[in-house]
């Protein structure tokens, strides 16, 4: 290898050297071919890149979700082909003073891998910690909920269910145990395709893997040590209710909302794997779909636990501290079942419900008691148990005024103390006594003001299929109704569409993406459904009964939320009010170290490569470093051709019949033979890039400078005068011509006119993947709207033929790429068209009539081209 | 092009590297596999080949310890990388090792066959550059 680069650094000796009078012609001849494969391979990479820095760059918007995984696997691969495109250029070049680039590479990879290593690494703390030891300081150790519940039995005279937390550090120990880890990380980062099937088996594969793990046996002492204490307090009837209490859960307002699994009336005996199940419920549908769409990564999630002893509630619910769509109105909101309130939280069936006002004395406004046929119960071995209700007793109140009224207060006690609306979740025990079981802060999505009558004044064409019920999620949107009865129905529910449902149960969640709406017959505000819809901005009524006997699939309807109503048809002007699409991730760790590492791979610093500091040194990000070796690479194969004493490979000057003098540098096997002479003849070339856009050139002959106004004369004469960069003799390199630098399947245009530069860089093969066409406009020597204004003119032109255009100032940059052979072809005809025809149109830009007549004129000749295209294919 | 190019293709997934030997073959290339680094490295001691195509992840001796042994033993012979999504960083350390290009699995058997082009003609060219100036 050695022996092949000190050949290499022979064969291309630095510039300044004369050939060794040995070398043979042969041998330049092959050293041609190996430096116009490796510009090749540059070129190659940096396409990639570029590709690649693309998506990163629509990832940063911040509108779709994308995972961790995203973030690493661009980086990874950036970097690779960063990489490749130095070693390319070192090796084309090796007298050209790149090796510093190394140095700066390997600086950027440092702190790109900084940033990507984001695991916790310490494992230090408690395993298992009392509800009693805990405060709102240890949510890093106890995760949200518990340190909340610890804090709030500690500070305030509440009273909840005494217990345990399983801790952050126990949580790491377990993970770290037999590296479950790293296999799980592993198997997450093999999963990069969107089929839902290979996706489910990944997740129940992880759970299973969990669920199959031993405990450190460190934990399961603890474990059993803290059951025995809480034993010996509590008798020893004693089950518990084990329960998620993640680390960053019910933060950056994300509610996590119904993610994890609860495990309720559990045996002590069956403690661990009840901890192991709740663990594993960080890999279900629901969780792994909203960590997704918010931006969270796996390694944000730390599963404390809690363990609290089960409350057999007689009954229980839910408290709202406000009306979360409607601040202003200053209630509190109660939802209440009979038994344990988890019927609330599911969305299974209907609660009662009280309206209480927030003002001293504590007044109810308005009751609903809804038939109730159905509770869960405990059961005495262990586990819960859904029971019929009787008739009398489903119809019954499950909360007595006084009760409600005492929630209240308990609630707002509990939202002063925090300082935010609270959504509390209590129940009711045997003995009468009221038992917080968790408290998180409630999210508020306050409405502008609305004017229902004209609402339904504006919709009066459109029959109202359903009334009633109650918002759960504010706005409007229609869709195609789309009816969810079996499990199997939620794979074939079709983006876009009406969610209708029977109950509100957590498990659509993860559907809630691609919803236009959702309509429930049964379920409350206070269900989990509710709190994801609100948070995902998918407007949702429930409580709707006969919902799914009246739709019809695939019928459009608008689904009115604050309306409560669901029209046939779309109601367009109700989406009048509909909020903008909310950006998720902005703000999400994932988003986070994604913006982090983008600022040491996207920004371009290194503008001009005229400007002194236009060197390795200089370059501070990997845009800078592509950037810099592509003019580079360029730059080399240019000189090369140029200066080494190799007549055939000097570059030659076209003989052909037009006023501009263009040059021609073939790079490998642009030519049809080789050229003893200074001239090359048009037949004599084929490129067929070139060749496309020769056609393009010289497709109707240029007819002089079109007449210009006064003004757009005087504005030429003032910019001159101003732009020194624009004078003659200070042009820079080789842009005094036009020069054509070309292979077979490739080729490059350095264009000049006057005061306009344009270059076109052109890869076309049949390797479509690898064809594209890149084109560079700037410049011109009137004013700046003028000049704006035919940079937005071929903009536009280029738009319309599927060209990615991108303009900054006065510069436009278009790409169009991985298209075959002909249409490459076509668009290059085009680009040549118009680097032609537009040379100096900025000058009549004067106004906008103008620019319409010189765009209609550019469309018409394009049209024209295309269908003379036509013509003469057979 | 792709005339008289002898191509050793490497990796444990037997039934996959058979499909891919047998699509190249079609495409013109002479193909041998191997299902395991040594047994990589045992070929390409005996064997003359033009490229490699190595997978990254392997049980025992991994891509990269067998990129680096056949580069060893014949530092022309030029190596191309597959990848997984869950070892993308070992694309810039084989590279980093001399790898001439790596491809991120499900491998598009045509670009495969470009790399592959590539590399050899990289080969050609560097070793007849090498005769040249050796003369």
């Amino acid at each position: 290898m050695l022996r092949l680069l000190r050949n290499m650094l022979a064969g291309f000796r630095a510039r300044s050297e004369p050939p060794r009078a040995l070398e043979t012609d042969e041998a330049l001849q092959t050293g041609f071919k190996l430096r116009y494969l490796l510009f090749k391979r540059i070129l190659n990479a940096n396409d990639k890149v570029l590709n690649m820095m693309a998506e990163m760059e629509t990832a940063l918007q911040g509108s779709r979700p994308f995972g961790m995984s995203f973030t690493r696997s661009r980086c990874a691969l950036i970097s690779a082909n960063v990489f490749q495109i130095i070693q390319h250029l070192n090796s084309l070049a090796p007298g050209g003073n790149y090796k510093g680039l190394y140095a700066r590479f390997d600086d950027i990879q440092q702190q790109l891998g900084r940033m990507l290593d984001t695991r916790p690494k310490t494992s230090e703390g408690q395993l298992v910690l009392r509800l009693d030891q805990i405060d709102k300081t240890q949510v890093d150790a106890a995760g949200g909920k518990m340190a909340t519940l610890g804090e709030i039995s500690r500070k305030l005279r509440l009273s909840t269910p005494p217990g345990f937390v399983i801790t952050a550090a126990a949580y790491r120990l377990f993970m770290a145990h037999n590296r479950l880890q790293e296999e799980i990380e592993r198997r997450l980062q093999a999963y990069d395709t969107g089929d839902p099937d290979q996706a489910q088996q990944l997740r129940s594969g992880i759970q299973q893997l969990v669920i199959r793990s031993p405990l450190p046996d460190a934990l399961a002492v603890e474990l059993g040590r803290a059951v025995e204490m809480l034993q010996a307090s509590n008798g020893n009837r004693l089950h518990l209710a084990v329960r998620s209490s993640a680390v960053n859960e019910d933060t950056r307002e994300a509610s996590f909302a119904g993610q994890y699994r609860s495990l309720l009336n559990v045996s002590p005996k069956h403690l661990q794997q009840a901890y192991k199940e709740v663990v594993a419920s960080k890999y279900t549908e629901t969780a792994m779909s909203y960590r997704f769409h918010r931006g969270l990564r796996d390694e944000d999630v730390v599963m404390c636990v809690g363990c609290l002893k089960m409350v057999d509630a007689v009954c229980g619910g839910v408290v709202y501290t406000r009306n979360p769509l409607n601040p202003a109105e200053d209630t509190l909101l109660i939802h209440s079942v009979w038994g344990l309130p988890r019927l609330v939280v599911d969305g299974r069936s209907g609660a009662d419900r009280f309206v209480v006002s927030r003002k001293e004395p504590l007044v109810i406004l308005s009751r609903e008691i809804v038939q109730k046929p159905l509770k869960y119960r405990c059961l005495e071995e262990e586990g819960i148990c859904r029971y019929a209700v009787e008739d009398r007793e489903s119809l019954q109140a499950s909360l007595s005024d006084a009760q409600a009224l005492d929630l209240g207060r308990l609630a707002l006690e509990l939202e002063t103390y925090s300082g935010e609306p609270q959504d509390i979740e209590w129940a009711i025990d045997g003995e009468g006594r009221v038992q917080i079981l968790q408290c998180r802060c409630l999210q508020m999505f306050p409405q502008p003001g609305r004017d229902p009558e004209a609402a339904e004044a504006g919709a009066s064409d459109h029959p109202v299929l359903l009334q009633g019920g109650v918002a759960a999620s504010p706005g409007a949107a229609a869709g195609a109704v789309h009816l969810l009865k079996k499990e199997v129905d939620k794979l074939r529910f079709k983006a876009g569409g009406v969610m209708v449902i029977r109950q509100a149960l957590p498990g659509y969640a993860p559907l809630l993406d691609r919803a236009a709406a959702v309509i429930a017959e049964h379920g409350s505000l206070s269900s989990h459904l509710a709190n994801v819809a609100r948070e995902y901005g998918v407007p949702a009524l429930f409580g709707v009964s006969g919902a799914l006997a009246k739709l019809t699939p695939g019928q459009v309807v608008t689904v009115d939320a604050m309306g409560r109503r669901v029209y046939e048809g779309a109601v367009a002007h109700l989406f009048r009010s509909v909020r903008p699409p909310i950006r998720l991730m902005a703000g999400t760790p994932v988003h986070e170290t994604l913006k982090s590492v983008s600022a040491h791979i996207l920004p371009l610093n290194l503008r001009d490569p005229d400007a002194v500091d236009f060197r390795p040194g200089s370059c501070r990000t990997f845009h800078d470093i592509i950037r810099f070796c592509h003019e580079s690479a360029v730059r080399e194969m240019f000189q090369f051709g140029r200066e080494n004493e190799f007549p055939q490979r000097a570059s030659k000057q076209l003989l052909v019949d037009v006023p501009l003098k263009w040059w021609v540098l073939n790079l490998d096997d642009g030519f049809r033979e080789e050229v003893e002479g200074r001239h090359v003849k048009l037949d004599n070339i084929v490129s067929i890039p070139m060749q496309a856009l020769w056609d393009g050139i010289t497709m109707a002959p240029w007819q002089g400078p079109p007449p210009i106004d006064g003004k757009g004369f005087l504005s030429v004469m003032f910019e001159a005068t101003r732009n020194t960069a624009l004078l003659p003799g200070m042009q820079s390199r080789y842009t005094e011509r036009n020069y054509f630098m070309i292979a077979k399947n490739y080729c490059s245009l350095t264009t000049r006119f006057g005061f306009h530069f344009a270059s076109v860089e052109s890869c076309v093969s049949e390797r479509v993947p690898e064809n594209y066409i890149l084109f560079r406009f700037k410049g011109g020597a009137a004013d700046d709207l003028r000049r704006h204004r035919r940079v937005a003119l071929i903009g536009d032109v280029l738009g319309e033929h599927d060209f990615d255009v991108s303009v900054a100032d006065d510069v436009l940059r278009a790409r169009f790429e991985d298209y075959p052979m002909e249409v490459m072809q076509h668009r290059l005809k085009i680009l040549g068209y118009l680097i032609m025809h537009t040379r100096q149109l900025d000058m009549v830009m004067a106004n906008d009539a103008m620019v319409n007549h010189y765009r209609n004129k550019l469309k018409t000749a394009i049209a024209g081209l295309s269908r003379r295209e036509c013509q003469e294919r057979p | 092009m792709t005339h008289e190019l002898n191509i050793l293709l490497v990796d444990d997934e037997a039934e996959f590297i058979q499909r891919l030997a047998e699509r190249l073959s079609l495409r013109g290339f002479k193909t041998q596999v191997a299902y395991e680094g040594p047994g990589a490295i045992e070929l390409v001691r005996r064997g003359a080949f033009h490229a490699v195509v190595l997978d990254v992840m392997m049980p025992g001796m991994d891509g990269l310890q067998t990129l680096n042994a056949v580069k060893k033993i014949d530092s022309d012979v030029e190596v191309i990388l597959l990848t997984g999504h869950t070892s993308l960083e070992a694309a810039l350390e084989g590279i980093q090792a001399g790898a001439f290009d790596y491809l991120v699995k499900p491998v598009d058997v045509d670009e495969l066959a470009f790399r592959l082009q590539d590399a050899c003609e990289k080969r050609r060219l560097q070793i007849k550059q090498a005769t040249n100036s050796d003369r």
